[in-house]
């Protein structure tokens, strides 16, 4: 366990990867938040006990935590991860962004299908045929399956000429 | 007595051909859901349960049942094919079902694990039927206090066994109750966390934070240009075990039924905890325990019966006691709230005609997966070799429809996507996600049930030490808690868990 | 295989399995009703704020298959317990106002909820439109079946004398019950100790029955089997005549506390329906209220169905609002 290490004084000549100490950091930070919140919330009412008591127990958890957390980081930091691919991560969230910003707009359809497209042809560099059938069954394909199918309505596109077409 | 045609009458539900068609799909997703590297069961079950929140109670968590134990099977398939286990709880099957692969015996180990799978999960709805009326009855006993204090127990089993480090699986327990409390006080009605944002009011919606931080933080560590791996499936006439492979593998399936059943009741333990002990077991006992590790059939059918009894058992405190054992059915809890179902005693009186209907539903689905997986195990096949970036387009598109469905609003997309980085860093920082998907789900049932005990007792926190039940558990969740200041060393079993 | 191949089977396999779903969903439309709303096959939900088994999710299911009937289309009843009611209301005051969502009302959890600025309510009640009032539940108070407590007047003498030695169920915070507790407390001086279970009665009797509460503090419909297999003593009812159902249970009044208190069930809409979808609305649960089967399995539960049109139900509200405003200090936090 995690716990035991005393007898390591090795200390200050070992650096915690900077990562790690932002993971401490942001847990300290919503500890921190979550306690002054919730002593506005109220930790006692007259009612009895508050909104804020149980969340206050959790905000006092993630301090604690994290600060056990730096103490093991310093006496042993851990070892570094396999990171992430920075490409995949950037292209695969920017993406998911930009069809939820635009799907209300163009409709499930026109937006799921362009997404696909980039998925497939640009980024997955596939050929062009599977890329279309594929893009084309998961955007029309899949808003009449659930349109039609299992009564789940997919946006359509707020424009009007788009949208009397059936997009 | 009783009991017989309670779950008889659960028999003619489940029978129903919608019911049926919902068990057959569940298990053929769930088969899928196994098979597909980068979306486990937790992940796979969150992503379904908007498809059956239009349908009827009985017919959507039948569904996801099947879903769940689907997953089981499905796991097993690429382990023994390729090397690589669908999921964490046939991680040990690699060792001796790829060598069995290699030796040509691929069919056969496929198809006693999957029979292995039919007789564990089987034997363990049995003892779920035994086991439902008289813990349903102790139903009454379990006040505030008492539920509180199971939960601590439940929560703390899963932070000691998850992951290496307690601290951190502790910051994610805390992470998951903070989530869950995003919206309007369940008691006092004050919004609490909203940050002004009106569609925080009714909450983070528990389907997207799931799909996020377990199925889109996957594929977003994935990397580019991951080979498709090349597989080949068994021919028909290999499916069929030789008379000896049949009798060896009994009693490593009788073997793994009892590991699975046992460690199934208890919750914090992964089905990944099971297969792992009931290959220590084999090693152990089996007369051909030195032909372990090189595609012996005891390595495949052992383990491959423990993890599908543990599945099936674990529903047992789930149905009875309304704990979730793992966090897939802590996903599943998820479910069965949504549809105004509460897990736990007050089910069976409740909504009795549903509860027996799944139960029953559990057999029909372990044969119907019996019957799915052996024959079509080229279908699954070649859903592995479909490359991985059309994989990648096909399951975003699921999450993204998953996510929006929910609310019919972008916003719970978007709330995806933020939870899809959180998992990212998360998975980065070495914190375990397990504890976190238990406390989203039981976060509000606690809270609710603090807040009610400290009611009952006015404010003296002693009303859960007073009790003689919650003192018990409250007890042992302290021990567990405590137990690395104890010095007290997890099994070897459980330091390798996977899953953690 | 080529790929194109394996693609096409597994989205072949998925799309099949879709719609195979949906095939179930979408089978039991009857044929929809004239002009537009509702659509066919797309379904209503009836949102209830309190959890299953309790009165309200009862009476919603009871009238759930004559709804169906009556607007040709799936309604579904959708629980979303939570603060006395609070997280339902906020669901079906947010919903958008095209007659899809409809939700079960009960004062004076609804009337009162908006009128506490602590609970930060989102909704008014401008932002609700009265369909039809169901039914008013009088609130009764019970013991557990072996308690020393044979009349009102003993209880509260009791408790008088030792106020908060014992605990009794609530609904959750400034619901009925705790109204009712209120108003005990305020004219009589005997205390208990509330326990809010905010999911509804189903939790609540859960709890009793578990001698996990002292007092039961619930709706006739509650107590009603409960009394006849004996698992609680009903010690008085809160209104103005004895309940049918419960004939040997006196009145608060008759021993001798002139206090009466109860829920009063409607359906509501969020307000800015299409006056068309509204009146379509209005005429199915009219209907669906009305219908005998449903008076009839009413009666069973021990209720009284006392319909009020949308517009005479807004006015009752109003009414209620008027006369909770009064005591609302009683039930709000000091602090």
């Amino acid at each position: 366990m995690t716990t035991e290490s005393v007898t390591t004084k090795t200390g200050s000549t070992i650096r915690v990867a900077r990562g790690v100490l932002a993971g401490i950091g942001a847990v300290a930070a919503v500890g921190i938040y979550v306690l002054v919140s919730s002593v506005s919330l109220g930790l006692w009412t007259s009612l009895g006990p508050g909104a804020g008591l149980f969340p206050f127990a959790m905000g006092a958890l993630l301090v604690a935590m994290s600060a056990i957390w730096l103490l093991q980081e310093l006496r042993r930091p851990s070892a570094k991860g396999e990171g992430v691919d920075k490409g995949v991560v950037i292209s695969i969230v920017a993406s998911l962004v930009i069809l939820a910003a635009v799907m209300d707009l163009l409709g499930f359809q026109l937006s799921m299908f362009a997404f696909l497209l980039y998925h497939l042809k640009i980024r997955g560099r596939r050929a062009w045929v599977p890329s279309l059938i594929i893009a084309l069954a998961g955007s029309v394909g899949a808003f009449y399956a659930f349109n039609y199918g299992l009564n789940v309505a997919l946006p359509v596109s707020a424009f009007t000429p788009l949208n009397l077409i059936g997009l | 007595m009783e009991t017989l045609n309670e779950l008889l009458g659960g028999f003619a539900t489940a029978m129903t051909w919608q019911n049926l068609l919902f068990a057959f799909l569940g298990c053929l997703l769930g088969t899928i859901i196994g098979v597909l590297p980068g979306v486990g069961p937790v992940a796979g079950v969150a992503l379904l349960i908007p498809l059956t929140l239009n349908l009827d109670p009985a017919g959507s968590i039948i569904m996801l049942c099947a879903i769940f134990y689907g997953t089981q099977y499905g796991g097993t398939i690429t382990s023994v094919l390729l090397n690589t286990p669908g999921e964490a709880s046939s991680a040990i099957t690699t060792i001796d079902g790829y060598a069995m692969t290699k030796m040509g015996r691929a069919g056969a180990a496929l198809t006693l694990a999957a029979v292995g799978s039919f007789i564990g999960g089987t034997i363990a709805t049995v003892g779920l039927v035994a086991a439902a009326k008289p813990l349903g009855e102790m139903g009454l006993l379990v006040g505030p206090p008492e539920f509180f204090a199971l939960m601590v127990v439940g929560i703390s089993l899963l932070v000691a066994l998850a992951g290496k480090s307690m601290v951190k699986a502790l910051i994610s327990g805390a992470l998951g109750l903070l989530i869950s409390m995003v919206g309007i006080d369940p008691v006092a009605g004050a919004p609490r966390f909203t940050f002004g944002i009106d569609n925080l009011m009714d909450g983070v919606s528990f389907v997207a934070v799931i799909v996020g931080v377990f199925g889109l933080s996957e594929i977003l560590s994935f990397r580019r240009n991951e080979p498709t791996p090349v597989v080949h499936a068994p021919g028909f006439r290999q499916l069929f075990p030789s008379r000896t492979e049949w009798r060896r593998s009994a009693p490593a399936m009788a073997r793994g039924t009892g590991v699975g059943f046992g460690l199934g009741l208890i919750p914090g333990m992964t089905g990944s905890v099971s297969s792992l002990l009931s290959y220590a077991t084999e090693k152990r006992f089996s007369r051909f325990r030195h032909e372990l590790g090189k595609g012996a059939v005891e390595g495949v059918a052992g383990p491959e019966t423990a993890n599908n009894a543990h599945a099936n058992a674990a529903l047992i405190p789930l149905f009875t006691l309304g704990i979730p054992a793992s966090p897939t059915i802590a996903v599943l809890m998820g479910a069965f709230l949504q549809q105004g179902l509460t897990p736990g005693p007050s089910l069976f009186t409740d909504h009795s005609e549903i509860a027996w209907a799944i139960i029953a539903s559990l057999f029909i689905g372990n044969v119907l997966l019996l019957l799915l997986n052996v024959p079509l195990v080229g279908l699954w096949t070649s859903i592995l070799r479909v490359p991985t970036p059309i994989l990648t387009a096909v399951i975003l598109v699921f999450m993204v429809i998953g996510a929006y469905t929910i609310n019919f609003s972008v916003f719970d997309v978007y709330v995806m996507i933020g939870f899809g980085l959180l998992g990212l860093a998360l998975r980065n920082l070495d914190i375990p996600l397990a504890p976190m998907v238990l406390t989203l789900v039981l976060g509000p049932l606690m809270e609710r049930s603090l807040r009610e005990s400290l009611e009952i007792s006015q404010g003296d926190f002693t009303v859960f030490t007073s009790r003689p039940i919650s003192a018990v558990l409250i007890g042992i969740g302290l021990l567990i808690i405590c137990s690395p200041l104890l010095k007290l060393r997890k099994p070897k079993a459980l330091m390798e868990d996977p899953e953690a | 295989m080529s790929r194109k191949k394996i693609f096409a089977a597994v989205a072949a396999a998925s799309l099949l399995a879709l719609t195979g779903c949906g095939a179930n969903a979408g089978a039991s439309n009857s044929g929809a009703a004239a002009g537009d709303f509702p659509k066919k096959g797309k379904s209503i939900d009836l949102i209830v704020a309190f959890s299953s088994g309790g009165a309200v999710d009862t009476a919603a299911r009871l009238i759930q298959p004559v709804l169906e009937k009556e607007l040709g289309t799936n309604v579904e009843v959708i629980n979303k317990p939570g603060a006395g009611g609070q997280i339902g209301y906020t669901a079906l005051t947010g919903a958008k106002p095209d007659g899809y969502t409809i939700g079960a009302t009960g004062s004076p959890s609804v009337v009162v909820s908006p009128l506490d600025p602590a609970r930060g309510a989102k909704y008014t009640r401008d932002s609700f439109q009265p369909l039809g009032r169901q039914v008013i539940d009088p609130t009764v108070i019970a013991v557990q079946p072996d308690s020393p407590y044979k009349s009102l007047k003993e209880l509260l003498e009791a408790v008088k004398a030792k106020p908060k030695s014992l605990t009794a169920s609530t609904t959750g915070i400034q619901t009925g019950e705790h109204f009712a507790l209120a108003q005990i407390q305020e004219s009589t001086g005997s205390e208990f100790a509330p326990v809010h279970f905010s999911e509804g009665a189903s939790q609540a009797t859960t709890a009793f029955l578990g001698k996990h509460v002292d007092v039961l503090v619930a709706n006739v419909s509650d107590v009603n089997d409960l009394s006849k297999q004996g698992k609680a003593r009903v010690l008085g009812v809160m209104s103005g005549d004895r309940a049918p159902s419960l004939p040997e249970i006196p009145t608060f009044k008759e021993s001798g506390y002139d206090l009466t208190a109860g829920t009063a069930r409607g359906y509501s809409a969020p307000a800015g329906l299409p006056a068309d979808v509204a009146r379509k609305l209005e005429a199915a649960i009219e209907k669906a209220i009305e219908d005998p089967a449903v008076v009839q399995k009413m009666k069973d539960l021990g209720l009284q169905t006392s319909y009020l049109n949308g517009t005479d139900y807004q006015q009752f509200w109003a009414g209620q609002e008027d006369d909770f405003k009064k005591v609302l200090p009683l039930v709000q936090k000091k602090d």
